[in-house]
């Protein structure tokens, strides 16, 4: 039990992650599916801050005052990155599903079969 | 002088950004700037190349920071990948001049062409990252603008492979960041180097399987290795044809380049079932082979067809990959080389044809071998290619593939490559048969002609490299000799 507490946001990775990862999968709707990937995108996000945490550590500003440990700054900055690149996502697929919806009429998956 | 490397990447990547602002003002100017920037990319690869065979691999560390701490670009064997993107890419834009003015709106040409320089900025520097992070942020720079030029036609058909073709990629893309962070929080560090020898360290073999598992995943996601394939076939028939070049003939390879790469960093750790790995990755690219080959022979759309013959080739590089010895992996390297200049080749020789006679299924194409002789003569070179004749490009790597099966003991997928390269060989003799054997169905095409010479010229070109890539195959050979002596002797 308590090596289930100390791991809690792994934990909650996974579960977020297969939460995205089903939606992404099951739902027809292809709004849906995007919100599935952005929900398995924001797992993974955090899951990689968490990693950089450091129990009781401080913000790693070093200007004398305060002697480590440190939190390692590096996760954060890598995942501002992935963020920008999970937005770009996300917007060149609304504009997918939007010419999705002009020329087909529907944005559910079982209905665009006969299409493609 | 040392800067060619980050400038290799960066020029083209900073031209992408300005073209639309120069095209909104002189459209007429967007392809000018496409070709100078791809040009310069092609003559600094070039020497980043030459370099490569006189000195060696070599590094540039970005900003002066030195490389554990800082971001390293590095060339090696891999990375001189770049110099045949960027022939290729450059090909494609002297082909796209008169392609693109029928096949895509004016207002959206310049950004026609600077997602297609996206995209080659983003190729040249996730085949020279030297760190699992740029590794990434590039790849999506590659993905991004792929997904954005499939669907750049217009079309239903375009827009909703597009996304499909945009939701397998975001996840592999997922699966891969998400090892990334794995490999980070064992280690550490994120330059490539620096993290196999510290995994080495690493005592938990769990969390390194993980990562393993989850790079190897994303990445074949990102190969279109059967069975997940199935955004390929859609998204490389609907893109227009100069983009399926690009898509089918490179960008397909950076799946196969981040798996060559990333399978470097666990070579040095003891205790993986990496053995286990290789047979799983080996049987994979035997069934992609096969089935590839059979989907392509049902195909009446020539397009679909080329499109299923990329799965089929993943396989063979997978499978040279999976037996992972010296002869096998030599094979694998110069099949991703030679695949994507004899790819390119078929679908700007077919996307030249569809261009001129406005079909595309292989009824409707009949007796297009008499109006067309150049373009078909490329389709002929690049389908003999594309099967493993004998004095072409595409034998040499599957020679050394087939001598890999059978130094690792498993002639078997000798015989399931000989298989594979006889149903390649039967439905490109039906395309042939279609070509040059068969009476027009209708009488429009006998009013056909032979392409513009700015399409011509480039798929002569790539028709040319074809049979000169068989020809002087040493060249290769020499050129992925070093980075497979290290993939062997450390796996």
């Amino acid at each position: 039990m308590g090596a289930a507490l100390q791991n809690l946001d792994y934990f909650a990775f996974v579960i977020l992650f297969c939460i995205g990862l089903h939606t992404l999968v099951a739902r027809p709707n292809l709004l849906k599916k995007l919100l599935g990937l952005n929900i398995m995108e924001t797992a993974v996000f955090a899951f990689i801050v968490t990693s950089g945490m450091v129990d009781g550590g401080a913000a790693p500003i070093v200007d004398g005052t305060v002697t480590g440990p440190f939190a390692s700054p590096l996760p954060q900055a890598l995942i501002l990155t992935g963020i920008v690149v999970a937005v770009s996502i996300s917007a060149l697929a609304l504009a997918l599903i939007i010419e999705i919806y002009r020329q087909c009429g529907t944005i559910e998956a079982d209905e665009l079969k006969g299409v493609g | 002088m040392s800067a060619w490397l980050p400038l290799a990447a960066c020029v083209p990547l900073v031209a992408g950004a300005l073209v639309p602002a120069v095209g909104r003002r002189r459209p007429q100017l967007a392809q000018g700037c496409a070709l100078a920037a791809s040009g310069w990319t092609v003559l600094a690869t070039a020497r980043l190349t030459r370099r490569l065979f006189m000195e060696g691999p070599f590094s540039y560390a970005m900003g002066g920071w030195a490389a554990p701490w800082g971001i390293e670009l590095r060339f090696d064997a891999w990375s001189a990948a770049s110099l045949f993107i960027a022939l290729i890419m450059l090909a494609v834009l002297v082909y796209s001049g008169p392609y693109a003015r029928a096949a895509i709106e004016p207002r959206r040409l310049p950004w026609y062409y600077s997602l297609l320089l996206l995209n080659l900025g983003g190729m040249v520097g996730f085949a020279c990252a030297g760190d699992l992070f740029n590794l990434f942020v590039f790849m999506e720079l590659v993905s991004v603008s792929s997904y954005a030029l499939v669907a750049v036609g217009g079309g239903r058909i375009a827009a909703l492979a597009a996304f499909k073709y945009l939701l397998a990629g975001a996840v592999s893309s997922v699966l891969v960041l998400f090892s990334v962070g794995v490999l980070h929080a064992l280690t550490g560090s994120l330059n490539m180097a620096d993290v196999a020898l510290r995994l080495a360290a690493v005592e938990s073999r769990g969390p390194v399987v993980l990562a393993l598992a989850g790079l190897s995943a994303g990445f074949m996601l990102k190969a279109a290795l059967f069975p997940v394939h199935l955004w390929l076939p859609d998204a490389h028939a609907a893109a227009p044809c100069p983009v399926s070049a690009v898509l089918s003939g490179l960008v397909v390879k950076v799946g196969i380049i981040g798996l060559l790469r990333t399978n470097a960093v666990f070579a040095g750790v003891d205790g993986l079932p990496m053995a286990a790995f290789g047979q799983v990755l080996a049987w994979l690219g035997a069934l992609a082979i096969v089935a590839g080959a059979l989907f392509a022979l049902f195909q009446q759309d020539i397009k679909l067809m080329l499109a299923y013959s990329t799965v089929s080739n993943i396989g063979y590089i997978v499978l040279g990959l999976g037996l992972a010895n010296h002869a096998a992996l030599t094979g694998a390297g110069i099949h991703v080389l030679n695949h994507a200049i004899i790819k390119a080749t078929l679908f700007l020789a077919v996307g030249a044809i569809i261009h001129q006679t406005g079909s595309r299924t292989l009824r409707e194409l009949r007796g297009v071998g008499r109006m067309m002789p150049w373009s078909a003569l490329a389709v002929s070179i690049g389908a003999l290619s594309v099967a493993g004749l004998p004095p072409t490009a595409g034998f040499l790597g599957k020679w050394y593939i087939a001598l890999g099966a059978f130094a690792a003991g498993q002639p078997g997928f000798a015989a399931v490559l000989l298989l594979g390269a006889l149903l390649i060989f039967a439905y490109y003799i039906r395309i042939l048969n279609a070509f040059y054997f068969r009476a027009p169905v209708d009488d429009n095409m006998r009013s056909v002609h032979e392409a513009p010479l700015p399409m011509l010229l480039p798929v002569l070109f790539l028709a040319a490299l074809c049979i000169l890539g068989g020809l002087f195959g040493r060249w290769p050979v020499a050129l992925v000799a070093p980075a497979v002596e290290r993939l062997a002797g450390g796996g």
